[in-house]
């Protein structure tokens, strides 16, 4: 099956090693650091600050319900979980439509819409802060989780459109001409036939979407104000401040805060791979 | 709701405009299409730019606007000390972090995807593993890397002082000549699985026909790289080194979380996005009026350049086929 | 099965309303407020305030409850201000007072934006000086004189640190004071038989000591900027003329080139063999690590860090002295460089000002300061108050003795930029060897004297 992608040579065992080597070495550079934040999570702080690197005399999972419960966690993560997902639906949903018909026609404009929606994707965003606050403010949309739901799914809808409507530009015409003979409308082509077949570039989509979001706390931090709003990182902040000499519960509160991120990516690598492999071919 | 329809690229030959329909919808339809995400898009993201470029004409004082001022705003940005001294000096390191990026984290991305790609065992989890750090918070990345590069207490320190290699154990984020470096690696550490996927994504498109027909005319495997899978990787290329661009120039919370507001030590790590965050929520009374202006200068190179680097790559592809 | 679109649609509505939802309990506290509100018109005379307020304390108690919110940079102080609130709400049952801390680094940041709009802070605290006027400009605080009648029991001194420079009206009730002086390890000085030093030469005969013994003498850090003026000003304030030289630069018969002032400098650089290695390496959270796990004798720094070795360190035994004057000085006796941190005001946008106002004036009390002292462990700026801790006994002892100002602060952070923060990298270029003293001073006065006009 494979001698195609590499030719056979007597080097291919040495190199194969090599490459072995590298891949190794470098899965150990990215995991060590990540199992030393796993351990000192499981150490009480007096240990970390005498010894920073060292495994876990007894394990002790008390700075997580400490992270959990004192640091109001419970809280902080519904809301991220709420205002996460929302944003990432709403620009999915409203990047599908649009992509679909950039994708799918040539109209007049339609070029320049296209250009128009993929400029986002150059846009330092975050420097218009200061406008989008006064913005949202005479919107009445300041500490309020739906304002920066709108905010949050604006900024994801220039990738959404460059994935998707590359994507839906790739299916076949036959499909929409069968079902228009049909007597289908648009709306039917769209949701019935062609959503489906993008499925995973609605996986990437959602995941490039969600991890940044998922992070951000430089928008809630300006635009929530209500503890009872804020969103994980924006906890993490004062957390680092309120347990600053506490480094157990701090790295108890950071894989609290990445955990649910790195589960999805578990579950959408393969789908995501797909996506991207599609969105790339043109 | 099969999936494997959704593949169709790979065997059919492509041709422009494959799918696409001739017979546009009538425009109601199309409208109805567009205009929630063209809304969305322009009220949230497009108006709150196009306000930045109003403002930085403005005076203002604290949040609340005063008279038109004319260029006055850039004209401050470009003459008042120390200001006059950082932003060119952020301006370079921007540029510099974009070098180090691409030469360090995009070479490794495309090694990866090139490895993963002949190899057949735990290439989904080698794929898998590069890109987790990518799931974590740049501050929590910044706040990790600095424990463990801190020098009297960082684990890496202590490793290369217990194999031997005492002389490079150093301040790595306290010396000006090492910070940037090291900051430049760690973000690579961080985002190296984005242009691996990317690329594996690419080679994965190239069909199994060309590789076969340059095995037979006897290709090395690395002039089957440099002949055939480069050229066609130029689209990815492309796409790679304007998101690196983007991301670099706008980079900010990784060089927060290890070199300070300031951009210590003694600025040498101070780049464009920490000089706009210090302008506009630490400068004086008319910070706002700066920022903006600083906003609008950072828009018009950040996208002014990506539009000359796509056309650029457009135009290399158009050679080549 | 209808439609993948149909289905995402309702999902979609479904979280949205949800989001909306979720707002509730948040909404049902604003109509609590407005009574509040209402009898509060926002551009009452700042004269008639205290009548309106004496008349309408009766009703107040028969009032709906009210909540206040209060936005502080101080999440270690947490627990304890929700201890001083709760004696507040006691005498108050209407009032529900809520502690708001956010992270220090991104205080500014929040408060620029977060005095406007809805959900923003009822009472906030202010940085001192020069750090409060883009509030005042934009008018976003309430001024207090005339409403407030605790603000008599401060001195003019202290309310320049909460009053706008142009309207001379003051914003906010100081809260506390900061001073400086070095910090040292009793333990390791009387092992090495080691007593506090009383002339530059005994202090660095110290600082030798402790070298030799395998210490590091200061443990201080480059790495965070704003450290350094602070370990200036720690060790060099007698040496430039303090109070002194400060009527002079002000009056503008002097700028930051002077000889003396370059000379203070130059102490900075003199000392830096006995800091740590690689000194601009090292963080701040480093060198209270390197003090409290007593690998530093000394740590040159603030009464603002009492709390955190009592917390950290309680077996620590810690004395503090003024750092003697060094050779030349132009005073013959050691400084105590202190100033006002900050104070609370009020936000001019809040739904309840006069609860707010009725709170800040509470906090301009012997009660209050004493509590603020005892529980938060830095000292009150209210008459009558007295630290319970001996550590920060001394310092206000000492800064009754020898005050003088922490002059970048006080009167350097009017304009943009600051003499802290010039001074703060001039330093730490001047420790990396890229700058000479003269040329940190030159870099200072280059910048201050963008914005700064001397009064004649």
């Amino acid at each position: 099956m494979s001698q195609h992608i590499h030719p056979s040579s007597r080097r291919i065992n040495l190199a194969s090693i090599g490459a072995n080597v590298l891949l190794w070495g470098y899965a150990a550079i990215v995991i060590l650091p990540l199992l030393l934040v796993v351990s000192n999570a499981l150490r009480p702080t007096r240990e970390i600050f005498k010894n920073p690197v060292g495994l876990p005399t007894s394990p002790s999972f008390e700075s997580f319900v400490k992270a959990w419960e004192e640091a109001s966690f419970n809280i902080y993560f519904f809301n991220s979980l709420l205002i996460t997902v929302a944003s990432v639906l709403l620009a999915t949903a409203v990047s599908a439509l649009a992509g679909y018909m950039l994708g799918r026609y040539k109209f007049r404009g339609s070029m320049l819409l296209t250009a128009y929606f993929l400029a986002g994707l150059m846009l330092p965003f975050r420097l218009a802060i200061v406008p989008l606050f006064l913005l949202l403010n005479d919107m009445g949309l300041i500490d309020n989780r739906l304002g920066l739901i709108l905010v949050y799914a604006a900024t994801g809808i220039p990738f959404s459109i460059f994935i998707l409507s590359s994507f839906f530009r790739q299916l076949p015409k036959e499909l929409s001409e069968a079902a228009r003979i049909d007597g289908a409308g648009e709306f039917t082509i769209f949701g019935r036939i062609m959503l489906p077949l993008v499925r995973p570039a609605l996986a990437t989509v959602i995941v490039f979407q969600f991890v940044p979001l998922w992070n951000d706390f430089f928008f809630p931090l300006v635009l929530l104000r209500s503890t009872d709003k804020w969103t994980l990182p924006v906890g993490m902040t004062r957390f680092f401040g309120e347990f600053q000499a506490d480094w157990s519960t701090l790295f108890a509160g950071l894989i609290i805060t990445t955990l649910p991120l790195i589960i999805i990516f578990l579950l959408a690598t393969k789908q995501i791979i797909a996506g991207l492999t599609a969105g790339i071919g043109k | 709701m099969t999936v494997s329809t959704a593949k169709p690229t790979r065997g059919k030959k492509r041709k422009r405009a494959k799918g696409v329909g001739t017979g546009a919808p009538p425009w109601e339809i199309i409208a109805l299409f567009i205009l929630p995400a063209f809304l969305l898009y322009t009220i949230f993201m497009i108006w709150p730019l196009f306000q930045s470029l109003y403002f930085s004409f403005f005076e203002f004082k604290g949040l609340a606007r005063g008279g038109f001022v004319g260029l006055r705003n850039f004209h401050e940005l470009f003459t008042r000390y120390p200001l006059n001294e950082q932003l060119p000096r952020a301006f370079w390191h921007n540029v510099y972090f974009f070098i180090g990026t691409m030469l360090i984290q995009n070479t490794m991305g495309l090694l990866f995807a090139k490895l993963l790609y002949a190899s057949r065992f735990g290439k989904r989890f080698f794929q898998t593993v590069f890109t987790l750090p990518y799931l974590i918070s740049a501050l929590v990345v910044g706040y990790l890397w600095s424990l463990m590069l801190n020098p009297l207490f960082g684990p890496v320190n202590q490793i290369l002082r217990a194999i031997g290699l005492e002389s490079l154990a150093r301040p790595w984020l306290g010396d000006p000549a090492t910070a940037l470096p090291a900051i430049i690696l760690v973000n690579a550490w961080q985002w190296v699985g984005f242009p691996m996927l990317l690329f594996s994504a690419g080679l994965a498109n190239i069909s199994n026909e060309l590789r076969e027909a340059a095995h037979i005319d006897g290709a090395t495997s690395w002039k089957l790289f440099r002949h055939i899978e480069l050229p066609l990787l130029l689209p990815v290329i492309g796409i790679v080194t304007v998101l690196t661009f983007i991301g670099n120039f706008n980079v900010f919370g990784i060089v927060w979380a290890m070199g300070g507001v300031n951009g210590e030590p003694a600025g040498a790590t101070d780049v464009l996005g920490l000089v706009f965050y210090r302008t506009a929520f630490r400068g004086g009374v008319d910070a706002f009026g700066l920022a903006s202006a600083l906003a609008v200068l950072m828009f018009i190179f950040i996208f002014g350049v990506s539009m000359l680097m796509l056309r650029y790559f457009r135009h290399m592809e158009e050679n080549l086929t | 099965m209808k439609s993948t679109l149909f289905k995402l649609t309702l999902f979609l509505l479904l979280i949205v309303m949800l989001a909306g939802c979720a707002q509730k309990p948040a909404d049902t506290q604003a109509p609590a407020q407005k009574p509040a509100a209402t009898q509060a018109p926002a551009q009452e005379k700042p004269t008639e305030a205290p009548k309106e307020m004496a008349t309408e304390a009766p009703k107040a108690e028969e009032m709906a409850p009210v909540t206040l919110t209060v936005w502080s940079w101080r999440t270690e102080d947490e627990d304890a201000y929700n201890e001083i609130f709760d004696v507040y709400e006691q005498a108050h049952p209407n009032v529900t007072v809520e502690f708001v801390p956010f992270v220090a680094t991104d205080y500014n940041n929040i408060l620029a934006t977060g005095l406007t709009g809805e959900g923003g802070p009822d009472v906030v605290q202010l940085r001192a000086y020069g750090g409060l006027q883009p509030l005042v400009e934009a008018g976003q605080l309430l001024p207090l004189d005339g409403k407030v009648k605790t603000l008599s029991n401060f001195s003019p001194d202290l309310l320049k640190g909460a009053m706008g420079v142009k309207d001379g009206h003051i914003y906010g009730v100081p809260f506390g004071i900061q001073t400086l002086a070095a910090y040292y390890n009793k333990g390791i000085f009387e092992k090495l038989g080691l007593s506090e030093p009383t002339t530059w030469d005994e202090f660095i005969n110290v600082l030798e000591t402790l070298k030799k013994e395998g210490y590091i003498p200061i443990a201080a850090p480059a790495k965070d900027t704003w450290m350094l003026p602070i370990i200036h000003d720690t060790v060099g304030a007698p040496r430039y003329g303090g109070p002194e030289f400060e009527k002079k630069i002000l009056a503008g018969e002097t700028d930051f080139t002077d000889p003396n002032y370059v000379a203070s400098i130059q102490l900075v650089k003199d000392l830096q063999p006995y800091m740590p290695d690689n000194v601009v390496g090292v963080s701040y959270q480093d060198a209270r690590t390197l003090f409290l796990t007593e690998r530093a004798g000394l740590f040159l720094g603030g009464s603002f860090e009492v709390g955190y070795w009592r917390n950290e360190g309680p077996e620590l035994d810690i004395g503090i002295f003024r750092v003697p004057p060094a050779p030349d000085s132009v005073l013959d006796h050691p400084l105590t460089p202190g100033w006002m941190d900050g104070s609370y005001g009020v936000n001019a946008n809040s739904d309840a000002k006069e609860e707010a106002i009725k709170l800040v004036e509470w906090m301009g009390t012997k009660e209050f300061g004493q509590m603020f002292t005892e529980k938060i462990k830095q000292l009150s700026p209210v008459p009558g108050t007295e630290p319970k801790d001996p550590v920060l006994a001394q310092f206000a002892k000492f800064y009754e003795e020898t005050p003088a100002s922490y002059m970048l602060l006080v009167d350097f952070r009017y304009g943009d930029p600051s003499g802290t923060t010039l001074m703060g990298n001039g330093i730490q270029k001047m420790l990396l060897g890229e700058m000479t003293a003269e040329e940190v001073a030159q870099s200072l006065q280059e910048g201050i004297s963008q914005w700064f006009k001397p009064k004649q």
